[in-house]
């Protein structure tokens, strides 16, 4: 009876109940929530809910030792957190993307370009403030990933560059991509008077197959040869682009647009979720990692939108731009694009923006992988 | 395909094998006769040994190489094949103990230091010398002799000197500071890369630009060069204008003949104007002559 009781007590200790902290339920409590606004609100939920469930996988409590848990080598979830700690997800994601994107809206309008480059100041204002927050330039450089609006860049760099907070960054960058709708709209109604958001721009022209096919060899060769450092993204950001625009290698475009691309994205939305342990997630650095995201994104928005309505001053009154695509600028795409459309239809149900905004929206993909690189070159 | 092409090929094939794995980019960096107080072996002798180091980014293995005091022996002790453990990660080093018998394992070596000689490292074809380095007869007891490279990023290895033993690590300057730990020293608030940042960004973005636009502009016919007998035919049909209106006097004739010779010169006649439909001449699968015509079989 006594061996009953005492095999009783051991199983005991091996259960999540008697391992339970509060830091435990606090972060199965923030996978809840993102999983509640992943389906209720619909807010990204081919990340929230994967980073959601991930996050409670990761924090059931547990007895150290069994060779399960994501930091423990061999496990399997440290298997699949390998494409994250090791940065191959990231470039099979841009792959995907450049397979999925049209890049025609910025070929058409090439000047919508420098809106993207703008847009990436939030990433060096949230570099400035991180160091004055006493981060190392390294950490800050990580953090300051995030005001790109880019998941899979900002885990791609802090794997780099700051291996112990990329789980916060990560979390940070994908939640506030997220919320891209709540925190841009109020700072482009803000920035900007009735009359600029009735701006109609004249419609895009059409592109050829060959300008198509052009643009991934050409803007790759002109990045790349730029930014070395960042070739994992872009390369395989204008690869994935070359491989739809070709035309004979539908197949592949098709694969890594579709079943690639959704593979890669279950994967790092569960793994990085697992990886915000409490122990290593509940801390205050998180918490000024969470300040200096939203901070970024608020400097890129803001940076965007004021660089349109400067810009116009110098244009004539049939070449203006309505700053509202400047928010588009950063790379949460097609989100920020879509808020453009959106608030612009507010103001004009006929003034479509989409098709505008979305050229500074992909201009701000490859800025943002351009400033990864940057960053990595000196920081890494 | 082409004998060329063929023969490139073969020839990057053979290159390639000459050196598989990249055993070019193995040095011995570093070697000491074995004295008492030095490292020891696995058995407990104070052994002498040689480092050899990967200078490379990626693992080499160098299983099935020869290491050597003899240049008319290339051969005379081979790492074995059948370890696994033979793979020399990027930028590390691996210690063989020259004990004079190769038979105690892996990393044993069936000769001892010459000094006064050379060791040589030998690739797995066992006629290729990689690298080699000579014991002074001088080198003071409880010294090495050393590889030394004094940019640890580049790491050209072109000072050789004796010094104090530093096995299974790099030679020369140990303790590197990160581009992390420069840049805290160099720009603690972070302003110097910011604007080196921001301009590469925009510069990248404006070349870009710069280049679609040029390409935009291409496409769409705007730097559409005008053909150069334009102005030959303009002037032949003021020629003729001239002549018809000496023939018959009237100037209203010549005028409209001229005009309609211009037109068609400069095409502008043959404008697609909006608000117009033009009919273009557009081909289609059904005048396809591919589609029509039977392929002709290929003489041989």
């Amino acid at each position: 009876m006594e061996q009953v009781f005492d095999s009783l007590v051991q199983f005991w200790q091996f259960t999540g109940f008697a391992n339970c902290t509060w830091q435990h339920l606090a972060m199965i409590a923030i996978g809840a929530v993102f999983i509640t606004l992943g389906i209720v609100k619909e807010w990204e939920p081919m990340l929230l809910v994967p980073i959601g469930f991930g996050i409670i996988i990761g924090n059931i409590p547990m007895f150290p030792g069994l060779n399960i848990g994501v930091y423990e080598d061999g496990s399997v979830l440290n298997t699949l957190y390998q494409g994250v700690r090791q940065g191959w997800y990231p470039p099979l994601i841009f792959l995907g993307i450049g397979a999925m994107t049209d890049f025609s809206a910025l070929i058409s309008q090439p000047r919508l370009m420098l809106i993207g480059a703008a847009a990436q100041m939030g990433i060096f204002g949230a570099y400035l403030l991180a160091l004055a927050f006493g981060f190392s330039p390294s950490e800050a450089g990580a953090i300051g990933i995030i005001g790109g609006a880019d998941g899979p860049t900002a885990i791609f760099l802090s794997s780099k560059l700051a291996p112990d907070l990329m789980g916060a960054i990560a979390v940070c960058a994908y939640s506030y991509m997220a919320l891209v709708p709540v925190i841009q709209k109020p700072i482009m109604l803000l920035l900007t008077t009735k009359k600029e958001r009735l701006i109609e721009m004249p419609r895009p022209r059409e592109v050829s197959q060959k300008e198509k096919i052009i643009f991934p060899i050409v803007g790759f060769l002109c990045t790349a040869f730029i930014v070395p450092s960042g070739l994992p993204l872009l390369g395989m950001l204008f690869f994935g682009n070359l491989l739809k625009e070709s035309g004979v290698t539908r197949r592949l475009a098709n694969t890594a647009g579709g079943p690639l691309i959704d593979v890669v994205t279950t994967l790092i939305g569960l793994t990085v979720g697992a990886s915000t342990q409490a122990d290593k997630f509940l801390t205050g650095n998180s918490l000024k990692i969470f300040a200096l995201g939203l901070v970024s994104f608020i400097i890129a928005t803001t940076c965007g939108v004021l660089f349109v309505k400067i810009w116009n001053l110098f244009l004539r009154p049939e070449r203006k731009i309505n700053p509202l695509i400047g928010n588009a600028g950063v790379s949460a795409v097609p989100d920020s694009a879509r808020v453009s459309e959106v608030v612009g239809r507010e103001v004009n149900p006929n003034n479509h923006l989409l098709m505008h905004a979305m050229a500074p929206n992909v201009a701000g993909v490859i800025g943002s992988a351009v400033a990864a690189g940057i960053l990595l070159g000196f920081l890494g | 395909m082409s004998k060329p092409v063929l023969s490139i090929l073969l020839c990057l094939l053979f290159c390639s094998g000459l050196h598989s794995q990249n055993l070019s980019d193995l040095i011995i960096s570093e070697a000491m006769p074995g004295c008492p107080g030095s490292i020891t072996d696995d058995y407990g002798n104070n052994s002498d040994w040689i480092e050899i180091f990967n200078t490379s980014q990626g693992t080499v293995n160098f299983a099935g190489c020869f290491l050597t005091d003899d240049l008319s022996n290339l051969r005379k002790s081979q790492i074995t094949k059948d370890d696994r453990s033979t793979k020399i990660g990027p930028r590390q080093v691996v210690l063989l103990y020259a004990a004079g018998n190769s038979a105690l394992g892996t990393y044993y070596l069936n000769f001892t230091l010459p000094v006064g000689g050379t060791v040589y490292l030998v690739s797995n074809d066992g006629r290729t010398i990689i690298d080699s380095l000579k014991i002074p007869a001088t080198l003071p007891e409880g010294m090495s002799i050393s590889k030394f490279a004094h940019d640890n990023k580049e790491l050209l290895f072109d000072d050789i000197h004796p010094s104090s033993p530093s096995p299974r690590s790099l030679n020369g300057r140990h303790e590197q500071k990160t581009k992390s730990q420069i840049m805290k020293e160099t720009d603690p608030h972070g302003w110097i890369l910011t604007l080196i940042a921001v301009s590469v960004v925009f510069s990248a973005l404006l070349i870009l630009f710069l280049i679609y636009n040029l390409s935009g502009n291409i496409f769409t016919g705007k730097y559409k060069r005008r053909p150069g007998h334009h102005k030959a035919d303009d002037e032949t049909a003021a020629a003729i204008a001239m002549a018809l209106e000496l023939a018959s006097g009237d100037d209203a004739v010549p005028a409209a003949i001229a005009m309609a010779l211009h037109l068609y010169s400069d095409d502008g006649a043959h404008d697609i104007e909006p608000g117009f439909i033009t009919i273009q001449d557009k081909p289609s699968a059904w005048r396809n002559k591919n589609l029509m015509f039977r392929k002709t079989t290929r003489k041989i």
